[in-house]
């Protein structure tokens, strides 16, 4: 055992112990498993699976490469204990069940559903070595990775980016089909890595943008398809801000933003170790915890069969409904979103200024200057899918929504610092602390939900699933009844309701049904 | 002091064995150099100069194995002075030795296997780590190759107390040769690796080292489970449910899958939950019935003063187990 070992120990299975259903099987070459490592060189007969590959490589990184020893993602089996600390009565609590440090549990679900992730954070963090840990997972050599990194900087070009046309060929071509290009070779990988990306310059921001937005390159009318890829940037700020503006474009194409923690200086004994031992853990990745092409496929696929249960999806449509509304912004109803006003260029103050009879404080909505985009819901359905899939679960918990969501939607949902909500005692702390504020939204949300009885009483969900049986056979006597209830049930909502985001959605999709019944009974009476 | 074959072996790699020891320390901070060179000059020793004799040109590869495997087991203080388990050490010195040819086939598996399966009898309750040396050291130098070895070492361990490991060790037995297989069991002679099989097969208590006992009458086979204050796992005395060819206990809000049979009986962890689902399942077959202190069986009546009124009662094809409120144990009878 060389000293190389020492770095390349990886967990022992199972990383994430649940206790197994019977009937249970029992394998008998367990006997000869236990606190002795077999060295004879061959892979175990019939490799883990792959969620369990991802908890070992996460185990690994977190255990002997990155040292952040922070459980920021926490899990509790039974209830926590919780301790008060410090004259601002901060809030300490000690998770009972298995918990995550986020700034590297965010990079494996990213990289394990080739998404696009951002390290934030002060200079020196990690964030970069984090990324290229990421590559050399993807089976890239550490010499590839670093050499395919981008470096944003002031002065790169879009042919710095991409590539550039043969010069022999701009001499001699008669036809821009017969220039050949030469593609820079982190076009075609699997992992790519960003540096410093609010340092590029806007013209090829744009550039960057078509490449991670439609993956692929353009450079004269030739056209680069580059492969699925997770996607690593790294900057000092999330604001935008840096050399150079980051277009919006290219900020809301990124799908998690994760904040490098302070180091622990409690841990200054492992970074003396690695100085003294000129170690680099990006050079020493165990070949057991690096993905193939093929694993990685095989995982996405299996990431997207986990399964979101019905009342998970209805509370997070119950969130996603707060925030879009905006009673003022428009006369039509379809256009009565914040999207409207801002459109319209439209001052936030003066809208949020504006009287509509609701509860400002309670109001989730009024706590933000902007809604959901579809985008972002998705992507909020694929990461909470891949962080029950990371746990060994095959069903999606709200739990894991709960955990998930701050970081999706970190750059995504504009708090309003003006609001009620954030001059509440405690709240104000809430204006800094984004993961804090998303996941105090979520809760308040659930609590409405939950106030509301919607788990039993949603006749907009009874309409749903009933429309959603199909038209085919339906009388005409039947459809009218179906007006008529849709009708009803609007009519009982504008007695004296307050209208709330989720109300809005509600009264939208009851207009969606009501429209699609019409056109079926105008269809009925031709026929 | 060691023999000259290891020690040229050491002297020759001196630096790449240092290293290996100071990497270790740093995983096993509590690796002391002088229990690890008390190893190194007796067990490990002893087992390359076995390996000398009979294969001295794999004598470079046995001892890297059993270096790195000895860094292992003394830095977690299985071996050496001070050992929390003596086992281990008794069986590499007793059973290693004596299959020097088959471990210097494959040190990296075979030296590992012996000291891993030696580990998890002896932190199995019940089980009998002392019979499985025995075993193995009688017939592991019979074995023709590796393979063979690890095969005829789950079917000792089963034998000794691993009852979960049944199935599996009797489609390793089914890949020995059958006079090893016969002797694994201490088989009577004259038997046949078939007829043995079949037995075992359909009958949990059928001991082929045994003359068969009369069928047709209740026997207490095994009483498993105990006390927790007492080193066993109840805090409370179970209850008991059947679950397939094994049984759930539950004792207060925990829960285990009971696998038994003639040669011993293991817990594992399971959950309430299997527990609740399993118990709606109750089903006694004609002729058994069990009430109060008594089970009436075939016609037969037995009571069990001494377990008192039974607080549950669960059956399978083979086996009733039952429980009650004075004692901490499951009692398990033979219903074949």
């Amino acid at each position: 055992m060389g000293l190389l070992n020492v770095f390349q120990r990886i967990s022992q299975s199972p990383t994430n112990p649940h206790p197994a259903a019977a009937p249970r099987t029992f394998d008998v070459a367990d006997l000869y498993r236990g606190p002795v490592s077999t060295q004879d060189g061959t892979p175990d007969a019939g490799a883990p699976p792959l969620d369990e590959k991802l908890r070992q490589a996460y185990f690994w990184i977190v255990n002997t490469a990155i040292i952040s020893p922070h459980y920021d993602v926490e899990y509790n089996d039974g209830p926590p204990q919780s301790f008060v600390l410090g004259d601002s009565k901060s809030r300490l609590t000690l998770p009972s069940a298995q918990s995550y440090s986020s700034f590297v549990l965010l990079p494996m679900l990213t990289f394990a559903t080739r998404r696009k992730y951002l390290f934030i954070g002060g200079p020196g963090r990690g964030k970069t070595a984090s990324a290229i840990l990421m590559g050399v997972l993807g089976g890239y050599s550490v010499r590839e990775v670093r050499r395919a990194m981008q470096h944003g900087h002031p002065q790169m070009t879009i042919a710095d980016l991409l590539g550039n046309p043969l010069p022999a060929d701009l001499v001699n071509a008669q036809r821009i089909e017969d220039i050949r290009i030469s593609w820079r070779q982190w076009l075609s990988m699997r992992v790519k890595i960003i540096d410093e990306y609010n340092r590029i310059p806007t013209r090829t921001q744009s550039a960057l943008l078509t490449v991670m937005g439609d993956n692929y390159a353009e450079i004269l009318n030739h056209i680069y398809e580059c492969p699925e890829s997770a996607w690593f940037l790294t900057a000092n700020d999330d604001q935008g801000g840096g050399t150079y503006q980051v277009i919006e474009a290219l900020r809301d194409r990124i799908d998690v933003v994760v904040q490098a923690l302070a180091f622990n200086p409690r841990f200054l004994s492992d970074l003396l170790t690695r100085i003294e031992e000129n170690i680099r853990p990006d050079e020493v990745v165990p070949r057991q915890i690096v993905f193939t092409e093929s694993e990685v496929d095989r995982m996405q696929e299996e990431i997207r069969a986990v399964a979101i249960p019905g009342e998970v999806r209805r509370r997070l449509e119950f969130f996603a409904s707060q925030f879009e509304f905006c009673e003022v912004a428009a006369d039509q109803f379809e256009y009565k979103t914040k999207d409207t006003a801002r459109l319209a260029g439209v001052e936030w103050h003066l809208l949020a200024a504006q009287e509509t009879g609701r509860d400002r404080l309670k109001d989730i909505g009024c706590q933000t200057k902007n809604g959901l985009s579809v985008r972002v819901l998705m992507t909020l359905l694929i990461y909470s899918k891949a962080l029950a899939y990371f746990r060994g679960n095959r069903i999606v918990e709200l739990e894991d929504v709960r955990q998930i969501l701050p970081f999706v939607l970190h750059d995504k949902l504009s708090p309003d610092s003006e609001a009620p909500f954030f001059d509440a005692p405690g709240n104000a702390v809430f204006r800094a602390d984004r993961i804090g504020w998303l996941r105090k939204v979520l809760d308040l949300s659930c609590a409405d939900y939950d106030r509301v009885n919607l788990d039993r009483d949603d006749p907009v969900a009874e309409l749903a699933t009933e429309f959603r049986r199909g038209l085919d056979g339906l009388s005409e006597n039947e459809t009218r009844a179906r007006l008529v209830r849709i009708e009803r049930l609007i009519t009982e909502w504008s007695k004296g309701r307050k209208l709330y985001g989720h109300i809005y959605d509600d009264v939208l999709k009851l207009k969606y049904l009501h429209q699609r019944y019409t056109n079926y009974l105008r269809w009925l009476k031709t026929q | 002091m060691v023999s000259t074959a290891l020690a040229s072996i050491l002297r020759s790699g001196r630096a790449d064995f240092n290293a290996r020891f100071v990497a270790a320390r740093r995983i096993h901070p509590e690796l002391e150099p002088g229990a690890f060179t008390g190893f190194l000059g007796t067990a490990v020793d002893d087992l390359a100069q076995a390996v000398e004799k009979v294969r001295a040109d794999r004598l470079g590869e046995v001892t890297m194995a059993a270096y790195d495997a000895a860094l292992e087991l003394v830095g977690q203080k299985l071996a050496g002075p001070g050992a929390r388990m003596k086992a281990i050490e008794e069986g590499w010195c007793r059973i290693l030795p004596k299959a020097a040819s088959l471990v210097a086939m494959a040190p990296g598996r075979l030296i590992p296997a012996v000291c891993n399966a030696v580990h998890q009898l002896a932190s199995t309750p019940g089980a009998r780590p002392a019979h499985w040396i025995e075993t193995m050291e009688e017939l592991a130098p019979q074995c023709a190759d590796a393979d063979a070895f690890l095969k005829l070492g789950q079917v000792a361990a089963w034998r000794a107390g691993l009852a979960h490991l049944r199935s599996g060790a009797i489609a390793a037995a089914d890949a020995l040769p059958e006079p090893m297989a016969l002797a694994a069991f201490g088989a009577k002679s004259g038997s046949s690796w078939a007829g043995v099989r079949e037995r075992l097969l359909a009958n949990p208590w059928f001991d082929p080292a045994s003359e068969p006992k009369p069928s047709s009458t209740l026997r207490v086979v095994t009483q498993a489970g105990s006390f927790k204050g007492f080193g066993g796992l109840f805090i409370e005395p179970p209850l008991v449910v059947s679950s397939g060819e094994h049984f759930l206990v539950r004792s207060e809000s925990e829960c285990w899958l009971l696998t038994a049979d003639v040669f011993g009986a293991t817990f594992h962890r399971a959950s309430i939950k299997e527990f609740e689902t399993a118990k709606g399942d109750h089903r006694f077959p004609s002729g058994l019935q069990v009430k109060g202190s008594r089970v009436v069986f075939n016609g037969n009546s037995f009571e069990f003063p001494a377990l008192g009124e039974f607080t549950s009662a669960a059956v399978n094809a083979t086996t009733l187990a039952l429980s009650s409120r004075l004692t901490h144990t499951i009692v398990l009878a033979a219903l074949r």
